[in-house]
């Protein structure tokens, strides 16, 4: 007779069968996550990427510190597998000729101009579960009670949701599960995270982004090759 | 009997409350109603509901004395172009059973369904999905079948199937005059010669009939005996989609005029289901109380379909956010239709359409937002840089050429800046252009990092004026 499989961590074990019960940095892990493109980025980030289907907070200290430059390769690599990238309410005009550069297929973006109903929108673009990421610039304060209307939605399929805050706004107590500053550098700051903890570093120096006038060709090349590219 | 008769077999489909159906079909709920004729000095009921009837109101009845009978009452003009209107709802919803229909006066439509009893087993299969499918859309008929039209307009009145000559005949032997609509003076003649049903009419000799009774009467049995043929003109679903609605009472209230929309919107998918078609755009226009000016709705559809619950809750979005001048008294509905399309493909395993959903999504947005609400983006081809870009419809393909380093970001204007905060670090590209359309320009950009560590876009400027301007952001 085989001897009766001994439990090593009886507790640790039934902790991981409530769902409803978050252990901090021990959670058992395996939360499905995109990679974003930069390797750095990817081992200092929870879990090893952007969370799908969860809010991803981004708190610039000031306006044009590269936050949303911190997406793109992650974002053009989305466009790249046919799946729709929502900019809702930015508040500039993306410049297309960039965004091409940085390897976006123009054909999967839709921008929402219209910042009154953006919430809506993105509620909407969450719940088809058919975008590939979603970008909001919220128009107005944030509420609890509308990120968690977002959370809600965004689990409803793959997207990992971005929310950039406008600089010197502070964002609500919220129940995002990543919340990164960004200071010119860019320097990120993990605020708040939930998952396993990639390095275990508060921050991180992203080498400065490549300077488009520098890079060799037409594209600025992703620091890490997309796998079957 | 002639042999052609034997085989072809009419249903009528009588709609003995469609004076009140037409005007007063379009509220979802509502209390005692009537329609009344103007008549010459008095207004007079002609046809009252059930709650009215309830209440004392008669058919016939002067409308003050009904007035003051059930004070509650909403009466309004009968409206004999509504009326034909839903006559033609009718047989619009009848043609999908059958290509002969034919709008019959007294509120009837007759359908040949000899030929498509096949397909839906029997008769009485086809007759109770008929009149089921004609209830489901409001309408409360009372069939009846004979293999003459002309006696199946008479059998639909009293709810009778004759399925052949032989119980034609003897049903109309047990009926009484009155069930012809005849002219009271006829009646009165058949009545005071002690006949009291047609069987004992018919049994009298033919030239006595005609020397009594004059010839109508029997020209009328002729036609009910297809002995006697009678024109009938079939009719055939419009060319192009158009539907007046008139509301009986006005209204502002976004339900009561999504209920109304939704009674247009089945009629419109049976439409194109019949024509075989697919909506591109709807275009409704609302007509305002106290002469307001109208107010136009167009719905478009990323995708040409037929999908009811989709175009409605576009209806419903875009209801949502009109802003009416005054209550909504008229409605005229017509529609962009494309006979292309290729109707949605599920996928096999999962069931779900998915390649569906998407223009689903943009014209969820586009309803809510406005037709600039949201747009994807394309580089235009201008070397000024505020010209270099448009807004397109979402799913544009193009291809850039410029090489040159961009901003991710552009401010929609140039603002002016102050050179000394500003550290130079790449540049500079000079951009000479626009003699030709008067916004000549010539600048030098640069990439600047301010004292923030922010990369910028800026330029100067020599001409038209001079100095130093914000362009974009490099990063953000």
């Amino acid at each position: 007779m085989a001897a009766a499989p001994t439990v090593r961590d009886p507790l640790g074990q039934l902790l991981a069968t409530r769902r409803d019960l978050w252990r901090g940095r021990e959670s058992a892990g395996g939360a499905a996550v995109l990679s974003s493109g930069y390797r750095h980025l990817d081992c200092w980030l929870p879990d090893g990427g952007w969370p799908c289907g969860r809010i991803v907070e981004l708190v610039p200290e000031r306006l044009g510190v590269g936050d949303f430059r911190l997406l793109l390769p992650f974002l053009a690599e989305q466009t790249r597998r046919g799946q729709p990238v929502v900019l809702i309410a930015p508040p500039l005009i993306p410049c297309p000729q960039a965004l091409q550069a940085a390897g976006l297929d123009l054909a999967q973006l839709v921008v929402v101009r219209r910042a009154n109903h953006a919430l809506w929108a993105a509620e909407q673009c969450l719940k088809s579960g058919l975008c590939g990421a979603v970008s909001i610039w919220p128009p107005e304060r944030m509420q609890t009670r509308t990120l968690r209307r977002l959370q809600l939605a965004a689990e409803q399929g793959p997207a990992p949701v971005f929310i950039h805050y406008r600089p010197g706004r502070s964002p609500p107590p919220s129940l995002a599960n990543l919340r990164l500053a960004i200071r010119p550098g860019p320097e990120l700051e993990m605020l708040r995270a939930t998952g396993r903890i990639g390095t275990g570093d508060r921050k991180i120096q992203l080498q400065a982004y490549q300077s488009p006038g520098r890079a060799s060709s037409a594209v600025v090349a992703d620091p890490i090759p997309f796998p079957g590219q | 009997m002639s042999a052609i008769s034997e085989q072809s077999l009419w249903l009528g489909l009588h709609c003995p409350a469609l004076p009140l159906t037409a005007v007063w079909g379009l509220l979802p709920e509502s209390g005692p109603v009537a329609v009344h004729d103007a008549g010459g000095r008095q207004a007079r009921i002609a046809q009252a509901s059930r709650k009215a009837m309830a209440l004392g109101v008669r058919p016939g009845q002067a409308l003050t004395d009904a007035l003051t009978l059930a004070p509650s009452l909403h009466s309004r003009l009968r409206n004999r172009s509504m009326e034909t209107q839903a006559l033609e709802t009718l047989a619009l919803l009848a043609y999908d059973y059958s290509h002969q229909v034919v709008l019959a006066d007294d509120c009837t439509v007759l359908v040949e369904i000899a030929g498509s009893r096949r397909l839906h087993g029997d008769t009485e299969t086809l007759t109770a999905r008929l009149s089921h499918d004609v209830r489901k859309h409001g309408f409360a008929v009372r069939t009846g079948s004979a293999p003459v039209p002309a006696a199946a307009q008479v059998m639909a009145r009293g709810g009778r199937h004759c399925p052949d000559m032989h119980s034609l005949q003897r049903t109309m032997e047990q009926l009484p005059p009155t069930a012809l609509d005849l002219p009271t003076g006829d009646l009165q003649a058949l009545n005071g010669c002690g006949l009291s049903t047609l069987g004992q009419f018919m049994q009298l000799p033919v030239a006595d009939r005609i020397r009594r009774f004059g010839p109508r009467l029997n020209d009328r049995l002729a036609e009910i005996f297809g002995q006697r043929a009678i024109a009938l003109s079939t009719w055939q679903p419009p060319e192009r989609y158009r539907l007046d609605l008139e509301l009986p009472a006005a209204t502002a209230d976004t339900a009561a005029l999504l209920f109304v929309f939704r009674r247009a919107v089945n009629h419109l998918g049976r439409w194109l289901q019949v024509r075989d078609q697919a909506l591109v755009e709807l275009h409704a226009r609302l007509e305002c109380e106290e002469g307001g000016s109208p107010v136009r709705l167009d719905i478009g559809l990323a995708r040409p379909g037929q999908a009811h619950d989709r175009l409605l809750e576009l209806i419903g979005l875009k209801l949502e956010s009109l802003n009416l001048p005054a209550p909504v008294e008229r409605m005229e509905l017509t529609a962009t239709t494309t006979s292309t399309h290729r109707p949605p493909q599920a996928d096999l395993f999962s069931g779900h359409n998915r390649a569906d959903a998407w223009p689903a999504l943009l014209d969820r947005l586009h309803a809510r937002l406005g037709t600039d609400g949201i747009a994807g983006l394309a580089p235009a081809a201008d070397h000024r840089p505020e010209r270099s870009w448009n807004w397109t419809s979402p799913g544009t393909s193009s291809t850039v050429t410029e090489t040159r380093p961009r901003p991710l970001w552009l401010l929609p204007e140039p603002r002016p800046c102050r050179r000394d905060a500003l550290r130079l670090e790449q540049g500079p590209e000079r951009i000479e252009s626009g003699w030709w359309d008067g916004r000549d320009c010539r600048r030098d950009y640069w990439i600047a990092r301010d004292r923030h560590g922010r990369r910028l876009w800026v330029f100067h400027e020599h001409q038209p004026g001079c100095g130093w301007f914000l362009h974009g952001l490099i990063d953000m």
